[in-house]
């Protein structure tokens, strides 16, 4: 059992508590979101190098040196004293300049912003003190002046009914990032599956346009997954962009039929497959050796998908993934 | 020359480790220790179990070996089903039977901890 200093006041921390849960616990309102090490959202202080280390995956070389740590991944051994730090230093303002909807829940932002990244790398949007969120880049800094982020509508989700109601164009929003280190990097002849389920396809997009730009001239597999065809968007512009460039392979391939009565009749969904992902691309792709891999979307997908693509003869450096992680929707530490 | 190096360093282990890390996965015996979500993070650590039965520098000690697998309960089947894969790894990367054998003779001496005995 350890203990943390925070404002002068002594917190002990209780069998596998995190700094973040034990100052949480104690009633502080310190600014957090996933708490899994991800959206950079309770990033803190401590002197103390040694005890810090193992929570300091992910950040910048000059975040280090600032002694800057992720509170939620932090347990250390010893006690330790930790500060806030300033967030406003590591957040930039974003202005909303558009806001459509590409499907029934998916709704497209676009926002300028000064900020310098790779594309498939992840932003995270501030709400307000308190809620953060993570998403990642569709778009291109060489081809387009705006940061492009496909916002998935949650039906209790705090960001995301703020976003489909509450945030107008003109509105500013406060961004922090990028992050992550999925994006392209790849050798210029090997072949590509690029695979998305859901709003994984706006990493993959990115990822895609860069591949692109930077002149990629081996085969393009991109496989996307939906649980119903009309959970698919731009769908169009994929096909025109698959036409456009003849290295491009693209399948659509959904879980289920959807049910007659919550769709229109004349609905076209010939342009996807039937099936499951995974077996799919298993009976698709079954020598996968010297493939460049890119996987985003939840969690689960990325694994299963990991594992089908290494199995199959893929190099595990060669498996990159974007894994969305649930956000915690309380502020107040899990019960245990 | 140490073993490490006649099997050729870190970029042997580099090319093992897919090949191995695939048959364990595949190994209906002992595949249920392997699976994770966070793949990449099982990776290393079969890279790190790799370089130390290659003689290799490695973290690994006989403390971490024991606290890592006490709380799995593994038999002597368990562990030559891991031995088993290792050796057809090295064999399908064309490793000489002296040099395999030296290999067998380190993984074997870390069983009692790995078996918590």
């Amino acid at each position: 059992m350890t203990s943390i200093v925070f404002e002068n006041r002594n917190i002990t921390l209780k069998e596998n508590e995190s700094v973040l849960d034990g100052l949480l616990r104690a009633g502080h309102d310190i600014p957090n979101g996933c708490r899994a090490g991800v959206c950079q959202s309770c990033i803190m202080k401590s002197d103390s190098a040694e005890e810090i280390t193992h929570a300091q995956i992910g950040l910048t070389e000059a975040q280090k040196t600032l002694k800057h740590f992720l509170s939620c991944q932090c347990h250390p051994k010893s006690p330790i004293g930790v500060q806030s730090t300033s967030l406003s230093s590591q957040q930039t303002e974003g202005v909303v300049i558009d806001k459509t909807l590409l499907s029934s829940n998916v709704t497209r932002l676009r926002l300028t912003a000064d900020i310098d990244y790779r594309p498939g790398q992840y932003l995270t949007l501030w709400k307000d003190k308190n809620i953060a969120r993570c998403y990642s880049l569709a778009s291109h800094p060489n081809k387009q002046n705006y940061l492009e982020l496909h916002i998935k509508h949650l039906t209790d989700g705090a960001f995301s009914s703020w976003v489909k109601s509450g945030l107008n164009i003109g509105d500013k929003i406060k961004i922090q990032g990028p992050l992550g280190k999925c994006f392209y990097t790849a050798g210029k002849a090997q072949p590509l599956l690029l695979s998305a389920i859901g709003t994984g396809l706006a990493p993959i997009l990115g990822i895609l346009q860069d591949a692109l730009e930077k002149g990629h001239h081996g085969a393009i597999h991109l496989l996307l997954g939906a649980r119903s065809p009309d959970n698919f968007y731009l769908v169009d512009a994929l096909k025109n962009l698959a036409a456009q460039n003849r290295q491009i392979s693209l399948t659509f391939v959904y879980q289920n039929i959807p049910a007659q009565n919550n769709t229109n009749s004349e609905a076209d969904f010939s342009f996807a497959v039937q099936g499951d992902i995974y077996q799919y691309c298993k009976k698709t792709y079954p020598d996968m050796k010297g493939y460049r891999v890119f996987l985003c979307g939840a969690e689960s997908f990325t694994t299963k998908m990991r594992k089908q693509c290494f199995l199959a003869g893929a190099s595990m450096g060669d498996i990159s993934a974007d894994a969305f992680i649930p956000f915690h929707t309380s502020t107040l530490p899990p019960s245990p | 020359m140490s073993l490490y190096e006649k099997l050729g360093g870190d970029a042997a282990i580099n090319a093992a480790v897919d090949i191995f890390y695939r048959k364990v996965l595949t190994d209906d015996r002992v595949s249920e220790f392997f699976e994770s979500t966070d793949m990449e993070a099982q990776h290393a650590k079969q890279k790190a179990f790799m370089t130390m039965a290659f003689g290799g520098p490695s973290n690994y000690t006989g403390k971490d070996m024991r606290e890592a697998h006490k709380h799995m309960n593994l038999t002597d089947e368990h562990f030559n089903a891991v031995a088993e894969d290792l050796v057809a790894t090295l064999n399908e990367l064309e490793v000489a039977q002296e040099l395999i054998d030296e290999v067998v003779t380190i993984v074997s001496g870390a069983k009692g901890d790995v078996l918590n005995k």
